[in-house]
């Protein structure tokens, strides 16, 4: 008989998770992941003016807004078919890759470790849910001391966001036709000497800190593995400079690489909270609905695949597909991928810097008169973002987003394929049945965001095709 | 409203930091022997952006708010204890004195389904739920962010998760820290001025004072382009945000004179128009954010 094991909070990721397992003999055989959060982005988004896109998206999520303000301008950039100057773009994914840092370095700091290391926390009271703590108590103590410490760095990465974008979270200075920042040396200098600081601690601190942990808890690299079926939108791949390229659009599907299909991209309702309806007005016209009642759903999340797969997207996907990691697939590697992804990070921010000129920004006034369309999908923190949009008589009539998360997160299809962390959860073995700490470490090694994931959408002018069964 | 005794009231306003809240705090907490008091902070329908926001502050740091002035016991994002041990923590802390922050607005279809914070011994928790209880006990409630202070874009039309503010959920009196998100200093400045003096100057919104009590408009960094008439016609430009749609008039925080993530920027700085962000009517009644 099987056990049913069920994690409700799965803490230290954003939003709402839970996860439910059934555990026979100490292995896990089946699990569920679900997304207990709704707020209906899309829905919100119809009808209100196409630039207030970028403000209005950024709020879907607290950590990684900077994401959606990139993927919301790239989209509406593709409906008026106008593109920034190189300067321009540099200086926005300047202001991304600051992103990353403030992203990676809480998401492992304040998100992960504390799963490893006994004195990571911030509560008063010494309070958790197992007790396989590795570490010697020197090294524990150390990596507590750079929990505190690695406060300081997220904050300045979020700093250098500000210099450029005014604020964040949510920024003000990426927008359509580049970005809003008049470039000067005074900026220039100081978020220079921010990267650079960061850089030091990166080095001296972050990167030795995730092989410690990998040394303690090894078993960690023969878990967590899922499917190996990796997707990447690509970031920072337009670039002549080769110094500043990083991954292309791409996918490993069953070990053969290739170069990402956009059109390949669909999404399945079949386990989620949503049903068709028929548009009264105009019948030909599907759209989705939540219904909670739905039976045997189990979560908020939809399951976007690829040419039918079930992808892995995140610092692991883009550090495999682009050839800058290739020691294996697992919870520990995922860990280790990020951690390493920053360093890769700075150094193309270091290339930016040196490009970058202090020539004024680029700003048009922008009209949206005809009826037009526009995708914008680029990788982001933790993985490929894409954000549709259709727009007619200066309003938006479309709007459509799928989130990295929702591609990890996702529940099983109506072909019966398990979502991308479920399948990473099943044939884990869990050694006590009482503290399964195995699930949450493999969890968390995702980087789960549910405030993200959890999406409704109609597919009037959109690519995606829905499967209802 | 603003006293009569006091000097010109930016002069003032500026003087009162969080810092200076926080010291105070942290000296009575020391000379008095006072308890720290304990912290819940729920995340609700929102982004947790108020959180992260928070995580930025620096004098006081997060750490510091955290572990010097408060003892946090339940937070979604932070805590180190998962599943029942987790909401075990929450309950418990229920029966001591705590204050209660909430960030994100109260999801109230279907009885709060569209948020479930937790499943303890089978049953679903809605966050609606758990902000119902911790909202009767706790001794103070503070609403942090616009979607948990007024709805914001939680609840923004046509309102699928039919969110309300917190406030017009709980039948008490909450304190009001709005912004998408709150200044790190206004949730710090705020939980020190409870912590060593109590419940702070509100206005009738039931916001403090020393952080809403004057427009943005009022102290903008491009007030002389407005008075001169100088105006940005597309973002980027130097000049007055004004008929950009800037809502600096309508917005009361103090931002320009704060700023924002090491007090290095803030929006209109960086040649963009206020949003209204912290304001009541964010974002319906602030859109087009941008228009030319």
């Amino acid at each position: 008989m099987a056990n049913k094991i069920t994690i409700n909070p799965v803490t230290r990721i954003s939003g709402f998770l839970e996860i439910e397992v059934e555990v026979e003999q100490n292995k896990i055989v089946n699990a569920k992941s679900s997304g207990l959060f709704f707020r209906g982005f899309e829905k919100m988004l119809k009808g209100r003016p196409p630039l207030d896109a970028i403000y209005f998206t950024e709020r879907i999520c607290g950590i990684c807004s900077t994401a959606h303000s990139m993927a919301s301008t790239l989209a509406l950039e593709d409906v008026l078919k106008i593109y920034p100057n190189e300067n321009d773009k540099m200086i926005r994914e300047f202001m991304h890759g600051s992103e990353f840092i403030q992203n990676h370095l809480r998401h492992f700091y304040q998100f992960t470790i504390p799963d490893f290391v006994k004195g990571a926390r911030m509560e008063s009271s010494f309070i958790t849910s197992h007790n396989d703590y590795r570490l010697p108590e020197e090294i524990d103590k150390e990596l507590s001391e750079h929990y505190v410490k690695s406060l300081k760095y997220s904050r300045l990465a979020h700093e250098m966001t500000a210099v450029l974008g005014g604020k964040a979270p949510h920024n003000h200075g990426i927008f359509v036709g580049g970005v809003t920042v008049n470039m000067d040396s005074a900026k220039w200098i100081k978020i220079k000497s921010i990267l650079s600081d960061i850089k030091i601690f990166v080095e001296d601190m972050l990167i030795p800190d995730v092989y410690k942990i990998a040394e303690y808890y090894s078993d960690y690299f023969n878990n967590g593995i899922g499917y190996k079926n990796l997707m990447s939108y690509g970031i920072f791949d337009s670039y002549t400079d080769n110094r500043a390229f990083y991954v292309a659009p791409s996918v490993i599907i069953n070990g053969q690489y290739g170069t990402l299909d956009s059109d390949k991209i669909t999404e399945n309702i079949q386990n989620a909270w949503y049903e068709l309806i028929r548009d009264e007005v105009s019948p030909i016209v599907t759209t989705v609905n939540e219904n909670i009642h739905k039976e045997n759903a189990y979560t908020w999340i939809k399951a976007p695949r690829y040419d039918g797969y079930a992808m892995e997207v995140g610092p692991l996907a883009r550090m495999w597909l682009s050839g800058n990691y290739n020691r294996g697939i697992s919870t520990m590697d995922r860990t280790i991928a990020r951690v390493l992804e920053v360093k890769k990070i700075i150094e193309i921010m270091e290339v930016f810097l040196e490009k970058i000129t202090m020539i004024p920004s680029n700003q048009g006034s922008y009209e949206f008169n005809q009826e037009a369309y526009g995708k914008g999908l680029v990788d982001t923190t933790r993985g490929a973002l894409g954000h549709w949009t259709s727009v007619q008589n200066q309003t938006i009539q479309n709007y459509d987003i799928i989130t990295p998360s929702s591609w990890n997160l996702s529940p099983e299809d109506s072909n019966g394929l398990k979502g991308t962390v479920e399948m990473a959860l099943i044939g884990t073995n869990i050694q006590d049945i009482k503290n399964p700490v195995e699930i949450g470490r493999i969890v968390r090694s995702f980087d789960p965001c549910v405030s993200c994931a959890t999406h409704v959408f109609s597919d009037k002018y959109s690519p995606l095709e829905i499967r209802v069964v | 409203m603003l006293k009569k005794k006091r000097r010109c009231p930016i002069y003032d306003s500026k003087d009162i930091t969080a810092r200076k809240m926080m010291d105070l705090a942290v000296n009575d907490i020391k000379s008095n022997n006072k308890n720290k008091i304990n912290l819940i902070w729920l995340e609700a329908t929102g982004c947790s952006g108020n959180l992260i926001s928070m995580l930025n502050a620096e004098n006081p740091s997060a750490d510091f708010l955290l572990k010097e002035m408060t003892n946090l016991k339940y937070n979604n994002s932070l805590m180190f204890a998962e599943g029942d041990a987790a909401y075990e923590q929450f309950l418990d802390t229920l029966e001591t004195e705590f204050i209660l922050v909430v960030e994100g607005a109260v999801s109230t279809r279907d009885n709060g389904q569209y948020n479930i914070i937790a499943r303890y011994q089978g049953k679903a928790i809605t966050a609606m739920e758990a902000i119902r209880i911790a909202g009767e006990k706790a001794k103070y409630v503070l609403a942090v962010g616009t979607c948990a202070s007024f709805g914001g874009i939680s609840a923004a039309a046509p309102n699928p998760s039919q969110s309300v503010s917190v406030p017009q959920f709980l039948n008490r009196q909450v304190i009001r820290v709005p912004g998408c998100p709150s200044h790190p200093d206004w949730v710090t400045g705020t939980i020190a001025n409870l912590v060593a003096f109590g419940i702070p100057e509100l206005d009738e919104l039931g916001r403090p004072i020393m952080f809403y009590g004057i427009t943005i408009h009022d102290r903008c960094t491009r007030r002389s382009y407005f008075d001169n008439g100088i105006f940005a016609s597309r973002l980027g430009e130097l000049g007055c945000m004004f008929k950009l749609g800037c809502r600096g008039p309508v917005t009361r925080t103090d931002c320009p004179v704060r700023q924002w993530n090491g007090y290095v920027n803030w929006p209109v700085e960086d040649n963009s128009p206020c949003i209204g962000c912290a304001g009541e009517r964010f974002p319906d009644g602030m859109e087009p954010f941008v228009r030319f």
